[in-house]
């Protein structure tokens, strides 16, 4: 089977499903007798382990059985919630995401961290057993007569091929189907035609004699019996297992026909055939019983009773006989047979010795991150290239070349966008990382917490997502550090003894905004200021708003020392979240209220490179907005002109915004358009209307850095090179609209 | 004309073995992730054999068997369950339920044929 799609499936699910268990762990402890988590959670460990089943990672399959068997005690009350109980299932939780982890890699995991994963797993399999009853000493289920064709049925598959080259076996098969057979959504006819897979079918005498008079027969019942011959090379169980779902209600008789030479009392094959054909048989399994099993020689159901047997007898003499002894003894093998098979047995080990650390083969591939970037940078080459021949193709007039073209951009286009996803990732993953802190962190401090999450599939940048972990780290740190207070406190001002942090992220007019907000003790605006003071940052009479007077916070050395969670909390490091932040193109704002809860929000580009803008000219240059950033664009008429700039704010949408003439802010001279033209943006919710002297169109650019040496240029973000290699400037507009509010 | 097969499973891994086995098989398939999911699904579909899983959110495999066996246009239709080893009472109660096939997690993909052409023909 081509496993390539359902590893895939598989990987998603193992994340998802332990992302599902670690937040419903973090929270069992608050409500302990909630029937549904737990339900959920050892419905978690169900799914683990079947999946990992279905895709051949047995370690994963073994380790999360015995998670399911103590939370399987849970769901029964045999057990209760623990504080360590927790500390244990969230351990393991890590160990299964480890040893897929180790399974996965495309390299195979060196030997140390295997080891490492063995150690941890068998000190948690440890801790998890001290759960479980004493008196069950196998709990892997794993062992023993262990069978991957589950239903039994398709041994036939081995067994039929090998015996094929033997001498076709006559059978005769008495059926007499059970009442319910239709009812159970059986059909006989279904059983025939896969019957005849096995062999010919050389006669079927159907048998009525069960049938009753029309008026008695019920519509929905089954009355049918067949007597069939059979001829087959397949064995005895691979015949009975064609009726294995019918077997509990119909009477089923496969004997070995009379027109064979077998004896009716013994397996239907001569000794010497049983030998040649175990040892034909693959090498895929060591046990001694399946492989008489896999012979033909015996039935699942002998084995079964030949080990109850061993088992009795161990009983007795205080150590197990030999199983094969038992059989012989038993004469339910001869002793031939039995030791073809033990050969086989001998040989089946020394191969599996071989054979153990074999590699699934995964289907993603991980990339270098550098050549990935290197792709990106070529792409945006391309498609200023493909710009350029676009505009040629349309100047040159020749249809069939514009019709090639367009058809190339689109194709650009796709690249484009391909490779920029191959870049996005949702943050969810960041997000959830908090959980752990926040509960580790949470505990060590007296305070309970529960971290809400919201938005994890948001995508963004990969590179950003990495440079935005540690401002994050350093933003949840901090509110459960010094914004949230102790149960305790709480308690005291009547707040609920848990505290909330939300981890919010959605996109905002082409940013990105992250929320980290706590509902705990909030700024305190009178320390702020007085500690911005006594710092010299401030002067003592300086009339500052609600949103200045916060971002002091975020000036280098605004607070340093331990005396500042005796202040209402913050400042540790703001300074770097809010240079890592603007390092991004980004920006940090906070809210907060006090006793209610302070809120950070940090807003940031949807990527670094190539992004859609829109063209504008201004004097005799040309600009780009970011397109995203523009809300919408007006042609102004002569009287409203002079209105806007009489007033210098525009009404849209019936609320004054600031007007902005680019053409004074650059100082370029106009070449009588004159600031015709309107652009409003938004950006972090402030609206700004932009007067430009034409507008152009949307373009796709490349953004390129200015260089050093044009790195203060305010207004401006970068430059971009257009199809015809000229250059026009990115417009910076959280920074437009930052100076505009500093000059106010 | 193709036959339809639903797969009811909450685990995607499970329910992308089955489809991919059943896809090659040349079978038509229809996927929902619980019972609930199954019954608002059914509705009016022409299903000819069901692939239940037992544990399931909303509405378990157990419930969502007996409710089946009440809707007069599937109740004849033929279910498998599937369960684990350690199911075993589970397979039980699907039996009585009128589950009367299973396939034991982790399977084949030839299992999984065998058992559905014990079933229905193809």
């Amino acid at each position: 089977m081509d496993l390539t799609s359902v590893k895939q499936t598989f990987l998603a699910e193992v994340v998802e499903v332990l992302q599902d268990m670690e937040n419903i762990l973090l929270t069992i402890e608050s409500f302990p007798e909630d029937k549904d988590k737990i339900n959920a959670l050892f419905r978690s460990a169900h799914t683990l382990k079947g999946s990992a089943g279905m895709v051949g990672l047995e370690d994963v399959e073994r380790f999360t059985h015995k998670m399911e068997s103590v939370l399987d005690r849970l769901r029964k009350d045999e057990i209760h919630v623990s504080h360590d109980m927790v500390d244990l299932l969230l351990k393991c939780k890590d160990h299964v995401k480890e040893l897929v982890e180790c399974s996965n890699g495309d390299n195979l995991p060196d030997e140390a961290r295997i080891d490492e994963a063995r150690f941890v797993g068998y000190e948690l399999s440890l801790g998890l057993a001290k759960y479980m009853p004493h008196d069950t000493s196998d709990e892997t289920g794993t062992s023993g007569l262990r069978s991957y064709e589950g239903s039994g049925g398709t041994g036939a598959s081995a067994v039929g091929a090998i015996l094929a080259s033997g001498a076709p076996a006559a059978w005769h098969i008495s059926l007499r189907f059970g009442k319910n057979l239709l009812r159970d959504g059986m059909d006989p006819i279904s059983t025939i035609n896969y019957l005849s897979k096995l062999g010919e079918i050389v006669n079927l005498t159907a048998i009525d004699e069960a049938l009753p008079k029309a008026e008695e027969m019920e519509p929905e019942d089954c009355y049918l019996g067949f007597e069939i011959d059979l001829d087959s090379s397949c064995d005895k169980a691979t015949i009975e297992d064609v009726f294995e779902f019918i077997m509990d209600d119909s009477k089923i008789l496969v004997t070995p026909s009379k027109s064979s030479k077998l004896t009716p009392a013994h397996p239907p094959a001569p000794v010497d055939a049983y030998v040649r054909m175990i040892e034909g048989l693959p090498e895929d399994s060591w046990m001694l019983g399946e492989i008489l099993i896999r012979g033909g020689v015996l039935t699942r159901q002998e084995v079964e009773e030949a080990m109850k047997k061993q088992e009795s007898e161990a009983g007795i003499s205080g150590e197990k006989p030999l199983i094969g002894e038992v059989m012989v003894k038993e004469g339910i093998i001869k002793r031939e047979v039995l030791n073809a098979a033990l050969d086989k047995q001998q040989q089946a080990r020394q191969r599996a010795f071989g054979q153990s650390r074999q590699q699934p083969v995964s289907s993603t591939i991980r990339v270098d991150a550098e050549k990935l970037d290197l792709l990106i940078n070529l792409v945006g080459e391309l498609v200023v290239a493909n710009g350029g021949i676009k505009q040629w193709a349309e100047n040159s007039g020749a249809t069939r070349l514009m019709k090639t073209v367009s058809f190339m951009t689109k194709l650009v286009n796709d690249v484009r966008d391909m490779s920029m996803k191959m870049r996005m990732v949702p943050i969810e993953a960041s997000f959830t990382r908090f959980q752990r802190m926040v509960r580790e962190l949470g505990t060590e401090l007296g305070k309970e917490i529960d971290l809400v999450i919201s938005g994890g599939e948001t995508e963004l940048d990969r590179t950003i997502i990495e440079k935005v972990a540690d401002p994050l780290t350093h933003l949840v740190r901090n509110s459960v550090d010094h914004g949230i207070e102790t149960s305790r406190e709480r308690l005291a001002i009547n707040k609920p003894s848990r505290a909330t942090l939300k981890l919010n992220a959605f996109y905002d007019a082409g940013t990105i905004v992250i929320e980290v907000s706590d509902d705990g003790r909030g700024l305190n605006k009178d320390r702020i200021r007085q500690k911005a003071t006594e710092k010299g940052l401030i002067k003592p009479d300086a009339v500052l708003n609600e949103r200045d007077l916060y971002n002091l916070l975020f000036e280098p050395g605004f607070s340093t020392a331990s005396e500042v969670t005796k202040l209402s909390g913050r400042g540790v490091g703001m300074d770097v979240v809010k240079r890592n932040i603007e390092a991004l193109r980004g920006e940090v704002d906070i809210e907060s209220e006090e006793g209610v809860g302070t809120t950070v929000r940090i807003h940031l580009p949807l990527t670094l490179s190539i992004i859609d803008g829109f063209m504008v000219d201004i004097g005799k240059s040309l600009y780009v907005i970011p397109l995203d950033m523009v809300v919408k664009c007006f042609s102004l008429s002569r009287n409203d002109y002079l209105k806007v700039t009489s007033q210098n704010y525009f009404a849209f949408q019936g609320k004054p915004i600031p007007y902005i003439c680019l053409n004074e802010l650059f100082h370029e001279t106009s070449r009588g358009g004159n600031c015709a033209h309107l652009v409003i943006v938004q950006y972090a919710g402030q609206k700004v209307a932009l007067a430009v002297d034409n507008l152009l169109g949307d373009i796709q650019v490349v953004i390129k850095s200015l260089g050093k040496m044009y790195k203060d240029l305010d207004g401006v973000s970068g430059a971009t090179i257009l199809g015809d290699g000229a250059v026009a400037l990115v417009i910076d507009v959280p920074g437009i609209i930052k100076t505009f509010q500093t000059a106010k | 004309m193709a036959k339809t097969i639903m797969v009811i499973d909450d685990s995607a891994t499970i329910r992308e073995v089955v489809k991919t086995t059943l896809h090659k098989s040349g079978y038509d398939v229809i996927e929902a992730q619980d019972g609930k999911d199954a019954i608002n699904k059914l509705k009016g579909q022409k299903v000819h054999l069901m692939i239940c899983d037992v544990n399931m959110p909303n509405m378990d495999g157990i419930t969502f068997v007996k409710a089946v066996k009440q809707m007069p246009n599937y109740k004849f239709t033929p279910i498998i369950m599937l369960t684990t080893e350690s199911q075993e009472t589970k397979k039980q109660e699907g039996k009585e339920a009128g589950a009367k096939a299973w396939v034991v997690k982790p399977f084949k993909p030839e299992t999984m044929i065998a058992a559905i052409e014990k079933l229905i023909l193809p």
